[in-house]
This record gives structure tokens, C-alpha cells and sequence, in this order.
């Protein structure tokens, strides 16, 4: 028995006119998000059955016009047209009944492109409580193709809407005479002529733009010049809150369960290069990626439903005058905070993002908001720098947030007038009315954003992340005499039955051990040859190679310190600070000399220093020329104004 | 015999919030090709009616059951023709 042909059909529409909402009820859980190849505009793919023969949706993005200069446009033009890999054999036009004259000018463009089309009517309910009853006979007389009811909420019509788009695919309906579609563009006079006339005889009336009194008060709050900041300050604050409260139990679970594989993976593999290079290379750089992503999923879900709910599109806007000072559009204001839990989700929602140069600055400027994972290297070093005053160390502490929010909006300014420069696109958005949101879509989009973003961790960083442990691990060193001498005196510690003592001991000799490997490692070699240029900072050998081995995550500058000093690494440790505080340098001159912690401080507020975000800018910018600039431009402003810190500090 | 008044054009910005008013035909010719494309685009096209909810920096207009947010400055380049509610 042969294989049922693979039929491809295109969901294409204005925005919010109920489309990936009835992508999602078509494709349930076997939906995806995809690229284009060369595209950075996402599309959804999803498969459904129909009469036992499968069929392909492509959900493509919401737009307002094929003709328009805009990605999301030329992209949903070229796949019509057949100029992209998957070519569709019919289109579902999907049209908002609640807002129909503007909808069949849009429509009218892509039926004159004469591909195999149905008509999905949406928002038939909204319109029949606004009192609009619509003949879908009459609108498929008209537009020459068949018009469905259909709702991805209540799942009406799917069945044979479905049915409908896979006949038209597999050419088995019979043709309709072609619609007498204006060959204007939409908005023009003629073009809107017609639509009215469809309209008209599919039993529409022209209603007055009327005022919805909630709407109007909502609108007004929202976008209030103060009260509109201090509302979004408010949901923000919630929003994070929750995030930060709610993600820190499987953050925690994740990291146990990660650090417990790599403990199997030691106690079930003999000892040697294979176990060392699984646990510590493979499940302990996957490990530190992953536990990112309940933080990332919960972030998503709960922006799905705020934007679902309408409120999204009037923080932008109010946020939006305040944000081109620095060549921002107010949709940038969410992405920046959501950095400051951390720049992966940061990055991602910059997705929310219209203009392809709003995006890219925004993704450039993200990283420089201080993540969660800078918190230890700042209590650490404030805390060293002013050590038994704690006002001035809060201070410090606060002017590293500001230096980092400082150093973000000044780069985006600087980007929109040189290689970004060009006017950003002005600020003209629907603002879609208000309503309950979908639980589902906002799981769909979680579940879509976790997925783009483990298929990061398990391709690029898993690499980056064995290269590193290579260089740390190889080659191998030889313990010192002292970590010997002290496993000597742990074991007779255990045979005279002292074995806290002798757990003790053995805690020391490790911590020796990887002083020792560190020292002598391809990168403790890098780190002599690079020296040199970290001097200007008041950089020695151990705080060069402290910084370098953090280049995949800035976090592991405390804990390469702590190994070095032979102290433990909870910053909130008095006894840790004690260590840190009297380590010294090979010359016998203290490790953290006060300009020295100045410049360090500095450098870690504006380096880039992690991986998995340069990965991700390379993935949402479009390549790695956008990763490496960012890395480029964000170091050597690090090493300068570090340098500049620690002459200050010095003099 | 008194000669009709000819209609008086105003930038949208300086209707009155809860007004209506008729975007003319070369309404949108002041503004770059990108928005003028984009907002005919989104329903705010020539001759089409349009009332005004929230003037200031965050302007917000209603095109049919549309609400769109607009630029102050993209809605001060928008010529209107305000529209007598009384008729």
C-alpha cells in the first residue's frame, strides 16, 4: 500500500486575527518553530491527519501586506510565491470577521497570486456579539474560494477547514471562478471600494468607530506618562518576582540532578579520560547551561499571557518615547529588564521586536544589564574593596547596575548612529483589545522557546564546553609533595578513627590537586602567555587565568579564586573573604590590592564573559559576525575602562 | 449666495480626544514611504474614517473596530478633516 502524498498548505492573515491560535488546535503538541534557511523570521511547522492522509502547516508570520519592506512581508511573500525550500500547494487565508474590510484587502493581494485558497473565518462570535452576522456563501461567491467558520479556542470548523485546505491542496476540489480582486493595494481607495462591497453583501454594516467605555479607561491608565511606567514597573516587578520565585525550585532540582550524573558517571566509569571527559566536559557544561531553562520557560509562558491579554502592546508604546532618546523602541524596555535576570531570556524575547535594527541593537546592548550570575563576583569584589563598610560596598554594589544599564543604552545609541544607523521603524502598532488569555498558546510559545533553546545547549555550547574542559584538564599534572604528604595523614587519620578529620584533610588535598592541574594546564599556559596584557588592570598570573577560565561563565571567576587561594567559594562566608583578603601574589604583594578589585570590578560589569549568550546572539542576530562584535566591543571596553578604573584607583 | 467653506485639514494631534475625523487623500504624503505603506496598510487609508481616543506622546486613533497606537510624531504629519459629530 503506497504512502499517502505530503500535502503542504500556508496559514497567512493579519496579526491577531486568531491564526497561530488555530495552527495550534490543527498541529496540537507536533508543532515546531523553524527558519527559513538565511531567515532570522520565525515560522511554525506542524502536521495533522486528515482522512488518514497527513498533511503539512506552515504557520507563517502575522502581516499587513505582501508589498511591505519588511521581514516579516518578504518572507510570507517569497514562500507563497514558491521561492523558499518548502513550496505550498494551498494557502488558508485566515480573516478576522470582527474586522473584515481590512482583512479582505489584505486577502484580495494574495488571491490574486491564483494559488489554491480557503478562506478561515475568525472571531465570528466576537462578531456576532457586537451584533455582525456574516453569510460565509456570500463571501465565497465573491472571493471565488470556499469560506469556512472556524476558532482554534472552540475548535469549530477544524475538521472542515482542514478538510477543505487538504482538497484544495491535492487539487481534489473542484476550481471556483477566479475572484474580480482590484489589482490596487490595500488602503487605496479602489481596493477599499471593493471590500466594502463584499462586505455589504455578505450582510455587513459600516459601523462608527464607537468607544468601548473599559477599553478606553484600561488604554488611558496604560499609557499614561507616569502611570503607565509605574503600572509596568508594578507587573515587571510581579512578573520577575514570580519568575525568580517560582524557577528557583527546579533551577535547584536541575543543578542536583546534573551534579549527581556527573557523580554516577564517576562512580560507574573507571577512573581516566573518558569518565573526566563525560562528567566534567559533556554533563557539567551541559548542566550549567541547562539550568537556565525553567527560568527561560516560566518567562515565556507567563510574557505569552500577558501579551495575550492585550497589555504588552500599550507598555510598548508608553515606554516607547523614552527609549529612542537611546535609539530603542519601547519594546526594547522588556527585553533589557528581563536581562537582569539573566541575557538568555533577554535575548530571546527581543523577538517581540518589529524592525530588524531595533532587534539587532537591542540584542547587542542586552548582555550589558547585570545577570544573577554576576552577583557573586560583585559581593565578592565590593566586599574586598571596602571591607568593613558596608554602605560604601552597597554602593559599589548598586553603581555596577547602573554603570552596566549605563554602558547598554550608550552602546545602542552608538550603534543607531553608525554601523545601525537609519531610521527605526516609527512607532505604528495595532493594540489588539483585551481578553482572557490562552493557557494553551502561552504553553505552546514556553514550550517552543525551551525547545530553540536546548537545541542550543546540545549543539554549540556542548562543544565550546569540551573544548574548555580539554584545555583546563590536559596536560595532566602530578599532585604536589603537600597533597601527598596530606593523604597520608588523612588515611592515618582514618585508621585511628578520625574520619571527620581525615574528609577534612582529603577536602584540602583536592582542592591542592586542582590548584595544581590549573597551574599547569593549557590554559594556566595561555593564561602566562596572555598576562601580560591583563597588566594594565593589576593583573597578575593567577587573577589572568581566573578571568579567562570565567570566559565561559563570568560566575566561575569566584570559584577559580577560591581553588587558588585554597579557600571555599560562598562569597557570604566571612572565612572566605578572610582567605581572598590575605591571598597573595608570587611577589608576596596582596592578590587584591584595592585598585586592582576597582578595575576588576569594572571589567566584570561590562565584559561579556558567557558563552551561552554569545552563542544565542550569533543564532538571533544572524550570525556570528553579530557574536563576535559584541564580544569584540564589549572586551575591549571592559579592558579599557578597567584600566582607566585601576589608574584612578591607583593614583 | 454664500460659497461653501472648504474644509479645514488639521494634523491629526490637534483633534480633540473622542473626535472624528476623515484622513484625505495626500493625508499621508508628509511621511517616509515605510510608514505611509504601513499604516495604509494596517486600515489607516485614504478617505477612511478614523476617531481620535488619546492624543500626547502615545497617540492612540480607532479605524473601524481597529485601535492603532501611533508616534506623536508620525500622528502630527497625518492631515484629517474633521468630521461635524452632529451630522
Amino acid at each position: 500500500m503506497s504512502r499517502p502524498e505530503l500535502a503542504t498548505i500556508a496559514l497567512v492573515g493579519n496579526p491577531n486575527t486568531g491564526k497561530t491560535t488555530l495552527f495550534n488546535a490543527l498541529c496540537g503538541a507536533r508543532a515546531r518553530t523553524a527558519n527559513f534557511p538565511g531567515s532570522t523570521v520565525d515560522h511554525h511547522l506542524g502536521q495533522c491527519t486528515i482522512a488518514g492522509a497527513p498533511l503539512e502547516v506552515i504557520d507563517l508570520p502575522g502581516i499587513y501586506s505582501l508589498a511591505l519592506d519588511l521581514p516579516e512581508s518578504v518572507l510570507c511573500a517569497e514562500c507563497i510565491d514558491g521561492r523558499l525550500g518548502t513550496v505550498p500547494e494551498a494557502v488558508v487565508l485566515v480573516l478576522d470577521a470582527t474586522n473584515l474590510v481590512r482583512n479582505l484587502q489584505f486577502a484580495s493581494t494574495v488571491l490574486r497570486r491564483g494559488l489554491p485558497c480557503v478562506v478561515a473565518l475568525t472571531m465570528t462570535d466576537a462578531a456576532r456579539g457586537a451584533g455582525l452576522v456574516l453569510d460565509p456563501s456570500s463571501l465565497a461567491r465573491d472571493l471565488g474560494v470556499p469560506v469556512i467558520e472556524a476558532s482554534g479556542r472552540t475548535g469549530i470548523g477544524l475538521t472542515a477547514l482542514a478538510t477543505a485546505a487538504h482538497d484544495m491542496a491535492t487539487r481534489q476540489a473542484p476550481p471556483m471562478p477566479a475572484a474580480p480582486c482590484p489589482a490596487a493595494e490595500p488602503g487605496t481607495a479602489a481596493c477599499a471600494d471593493w471590500a466594502a462591497g463584499v462586505f455589504e453583501r455578505a450582510g455587513g454594516r459600516t459601523m462608527r468607530a464607537s468607544a468601548d467605555p473599559l477599553t478606553e479607561r484600561l488604554d488611558r491608565a496604560f499609557t499614561h506618562p507616569v502611570g503607565g511606567i509605574a503600572a509596568f514597573a508594578l507587573t515587571m516587578g510581579l512578573l520577575f518576582t514570580s519568575i525568580f520565585w517560582l524557577a528557583s525550585y527546579p533551577m535547584d532540582a536541575l543543578d542536583a540532578v546534573f551534579g549527581w550524573l556527573a557523580g554516577v558517571v564517576h562512580d560507574v566509569l573507571p577512573a581516566g579520560l573518558i569518565a573526566d571527559l563525560i562528567a566534567d566536559g559533556v554533563v557539567s557544561g551541559i548542566g550549567a547551561t541547562v539550568v537556565f531553562l525553567p527560568q527561560i520557560a516560566l518567562l515565556f509562558f507567563l510574557l505569552a499571557l500577558l501579551e495575550d491579554t492585550g497589555y504588552l502592546a500599550r507598555a510598548a508604546l508608553s515606554l516607547d518615547r523614552t527609549m529612542r532618546r537611546f535609539g530603542l523602541p519601547g519594546q526594547a524596555f522588556l527585553p533589557l529588564l528581563s536581562s537582569h535576570a539573566c541575557a538568555l531570556p533577554g535575548i530571546m524575547s527581543t523577538r517581540l521586536i518589529p524592525g530588524r535594527r531595533d532587534r539587532l541593537a537591542t540584542i547587542l546592548c542586552a548582555p550589558f544589564m547585570s545577570c544573577t550570575a554576576r552577583i557573586p563576583v560583585y559581593v565578592l569584589l565590593c566586599g574586598l574593596l571596602f571591607a568593613g563598610e558596608p554602605w560604601k560596598a552597597g554602593l559599589a554594589f548598586v553603581g555596577c547596575y547602573a554603570l552596566g544599564i549605563l554602558a547598554g543604552l550608550g552602546t545602542a545609541w552608538l550603534l543607531r548612529r553608525t554601523i545601525l544607523a537609519g531610521d527605526g521603524r516609527a512607532m505604528v502598532m495595532e493594540l489588539p483589545p483585551y481578553r482572557r488569555p490562552s493557557l494553551r498558546t502561552a504553553f505552546h510559545v514556553a514550550r517552543d522557546r525551551s525547545q530553540l533553546f536546548l537545541r542550543n545547549a546540545a549543539t554549540v555550547i556542548l562543544a565550546i564546553s569540551v573544548v574548555m574542559w580539554w584545555l583546563s584538564a590536559f596536560p595532566k599534572v602530578q599532585p604536589s609533595r603537600e597533597s601527598v604528604a596530606l593523604r597520608h595523614v588523612a588515611d592515618a587519620s582514618i585508621a585511628a578513627g578520625d574520619e571527620d578529620r581525615a574528609a577534612e584533610l582529603m577536602a584540602t588535598a583536592k582542592a591542592l590537586d586542582a590548584q595544581t592541574q590549573a597551574r599547569g594546564s593549557f590554559a594556566a599556559r595561555v593564561g602566562d602567555l596572555v598576562q601580560p596584557a591583563f597588566e594594565p588592570l593589576g593583573l597578575d598570573r593567577q587573577l589572568t587565568m581566573a578571568v579567562l577560565t570565567s570566559f565561559l561563565a563570568r560566575e566561575v571567576f569566584v570559584n577559580t579564586v577560591a581553588i587558588q587561594v585554597q579557600s571555599g567559594d560562598d562569597v557570604a562566608d566571612p572565612g572566605t573573604m578572610e582567605s581572598m583578603r590575605a591571598a597573595t601574589r608570587d611577589d608576596g604583594s596582596p592578590l587584591f590590592a584595592p585598585a586592582t578589585c576597582a578595575a576588576l570590578l569594572v571589567f566584570y560589569v561590562l565584559a561579556m564573559q558567557c558563552l551561552p549568550t554569545l552563542v544565542l546572539t550569533a543564532r538571533e542576530a544572524g550570525g556570528w559576525r553579530w557574536a563576535l562584535l559584541q564580544l569584540g566591543w564589549m572586551s575591549t571596553l571592559a579592558w579599557v575602562a578597567g584600566a582607566i578604573a585601576f589608574r584612578l584607583a591607583a593614583a | 449666495m454664500t460659497t461653501p467653506t472648504p474644509p479645514i485639514r488639521i494634523p491629526l494631534t490637534q483633534l480633540a480626544p473622542g473626535r472624528r475625523a476623515t484622513v484625505e487623500c495626500s493625508a499621508l504624503d508628509a511621511l517616509p514611504e515605510g510608514d505611509r505603506c504601513l499604516l495604509t496598510a494596517m486600515g489607516l487609508g485614504e478617505r477612511c474614517e478614523v476617531r481620535l481616543c488619546r492624543s500626547g506622546h502615545a497617540c492612540i486613533v480607532q479605524v473601524d473596530t481597529t485601535r492603532l497606537g501611533i508616534d506623536e510624531q508620525v500622528a502630527a504629519r497625518i492631515m484629517v478633516t474633521p468630521i461635524d459629530d452632529a451630522s
